[in-house]
């Protein structure tokens, strides 16, 4: 088997202005946030960037202006409401949106998975979501019963960044046996064409070998894979850590104006060499722990 | 008469509306007023359903399909949805999206920015869609929603921002334009049935496919409706009034469901 075991910067560097990049992650779970604030640190631009229910990540990118285009089901802050930045860049034109429902990015991520260029569906008939991206969704008849039928085109981003649990030095990324499944973090890692994983833990290969029903990300599949703790941060890590609402809070007030959020950049992206940094800037990982889930290991 | 709070009586009311053997989708998010809609009073009416009439009513929530509803998370952060004691956790969201593809789901509650004349609605964007006035979240299922699911209901307080005469986006495909339209288009049966506001209750004619006005709560006057609505839905000569809920109905919101007002909150 093969190390993939590197740095952010090292397993980020191939990512460069004007890629597709697909983001992990769903609502405030699995955020890959410490892969975002590198890909700002390198100041990466003019990004299509695909999600599911997109919170902080493709907030903080909007906020970076590093988004160019975004495609998927959700962009929103969960129960903190609308996503500031996001809907900033948006309503004045900086970002051009692609909206799917769910069904619709399913279809999006099996196509890629199967390497199909397109799955159908039925969802979107009557809905403008289908009306003003013909490009995307387009309506055909079912060869077998001549039923209409929506085609949508696969979901095929360049690179496929997502944040997991615990991995090994070869990739192999495991989840746990109970947790939130409301996600779709293993259809996108199938279909990927450059998956980037970081993770919680670096385990050793013994363990990972002894379940190997739990890794729902097959080394194989990966590129690279980095040891970033509370890489979810300011977002949860189901089953290991919640969600920091004071530090979610001090982000949606400073991201009131584009001036507030800059200043937020700048202290905890932009200013800041590595991960390892951040942590320390965010109190260090025993201020962190505090965020840690109770009756746990 | 026992007294009651406007969101006992919707809460009974939608219980009322679920059947024995039901699957009902709820949605997980948002907070405040939007959380008592969209996630409090669904799940309190589907509990209580399960306590009385319908003992085989189910929920998907989340992606947990049925939840222990007799212990109710009191706190929603991430953890307690993960501690949620439930029946299933499939692997991931595509099993619930190919369960609502395949027409699994009998009723869903869903909340929306704008609702129009047909229960067409909004969640993506106000103004043009290219350079909104205001973005919103996206679509997240609602189009799911409204294209296969038996008898979606609309949870929303009355206001006339909200309901209006033609939505700015076409997020969640209702009755379109009325009458064979949906047909038309490509969707099948299905689309909005009923939508439970603060002050009324409303359904589709079932030929225009136009909201129609179905009942006032106790003490809120056909005017008062009207007012709050950007758009005169079909008003019939007589309307009945909501039908209160019953002792055992808010003994059982009280004591066992809800016991510290977390979800029927605000």
């Amino acid at each position: 088997m093969k190390e993939k075991l590197t740095t952010l910067e090292n397993a980020l560097s191939p990512i460069v202005s004007g890629s597709t990049v697909m983001i992990g992650g769903s609502l405030l779970r699995r955020q890959p946030n410490a892969a975002v604030r590198q890909l700002i640190r390198n100041k990466v631009r003019d990004l299509t960037v695909l999600s599911w229910a997109g919170t902080t990540a493709i907030d903080l990118l909007a906020a970076a202006d590093a988004i160019r285009r975004w495609e998927g089901i959700y962009v929103g802050l969960f129960n903190y409401g609308l996503a500031p930045n996001f809907r900033r860049a948006v309503e004045s034109g900086r970002i051009e949106v692609r909206d799917f429902s769910e069904t619709a990015m399913v279809a999006r991520l099996r196509a890629a998975a199967q390497g199909m260029p397109f799955l159908p569906i039925r969802t979107l008939f009557g809905s403008d979501l289908a009306k003003v991206n013909p490009e995307q969704i387009r309506t055909f008849d079912c060869p077998f019963t001549g039923e209409k039928l929506q085609a949508i085109a696969a979901a095929e981003p360049e690179f496929t960044i997502i944040h997991g649990y615990a991995g090994d030095k070869y990739g192999n990324v495991q989840w746990p046996v109970v947790r939130d499944t409301d996600d779709m973090d293993q259809p996108m890692a199938a279909g990927a064409r450059r998956l980037i994983v970081t993770v919680e833990k670096i385990v050793p290969h013994d363990e990972i070998k002894k379940q190997p029903s739990l890794t729902y990300i097959p080394g194989n599949w990966v590129e690279a894979i980095v040891e970033v703790p509370y890489g979810a941060h300011p977002a949860a890590c189901d089953t290991l850590y919640d969600e920091d609402d004071a530090h979610m809070s001090d982000y949606i007030a400073r991201s009131k104006t584009a001036d507030g959020v800059k200043a937020y950049l700048d202290e905890f992206a932009h200013g800041l060499r590595e991960h390892a940094a951040y942590i320390e800037k965010c109190g260090g990982l025993s201020a962190l722990s505090a965020l840690n889930v109770k009756g746990r290991a | 008469m026992a007294t009651y709070s406007n969101n006992e009586l919707i809460t009974a009311y939608l219980a009322r509306q679920i059947q024995d053997d039901d699957l009902c989708f709820v949605g997980v998010g948002t907070n405040g007023r939007a959380f008592t809609l969209a996630v409090g009073m669904p799940l309190a009416a589907a509990r209580l359903a399960q306590m009385g009439h319908a003992p085989g009513a189910a929920v998907y929530w989340g992606n947990l399909l049925e939840p222990d509803l007799s212990v109710i998370p009191e706190h929603f952060t991430q953890d307690a949805f993960t501690q949620w004691h439930a029946a299933a956790c499939p692997p991931d969201t595509g099993v619930k999206c190919d369960m609502l593809a395949r027409r699994k789901f009998d009723v869903s509650f869903n909340s929306a920015a704008q609702l129009d004349r047909y229960g067409n609605m909004n969640i993506t964007a106000i103004g043009d869609y290219r350079k909104p006035k205001v973005r919103l979240v996206g679509s997240l299922a609602q189009p799911e929603h409204f294209a296969f699911v038996r008898r979606p209901i609309l949870l929303m307080d009355l206001d006339a921002r909200s309901f209006v005469e033609k939505v700015d986006f076409i997020t969640s495909a209702g009755h379109l334009s009325g009458g064979n339209s949906r047909r038309e288009a490509g969707l099948g049966e299905g689309g909005p049935a009923l939508v439970v506001t603060d002050k009324a209750i409303f359904d589709f004619a079932e030929d225009t496919r136009e909201m129609r006005l179905r009942s006032l709560h106790p003490g809120v006057t056909k005017d008062e409706v009207l007012a709050a609505m950007s758009f005169v839905p079909l008003v019939p000569e007589t309307i009945p009034e909501t039908e209160a809920p019953t002792a055992e109905e808010l003994a059982r919101i009280r004591k066992d469901i809800d016991p510290n007002r977390i979800l029927l909150k605000v």
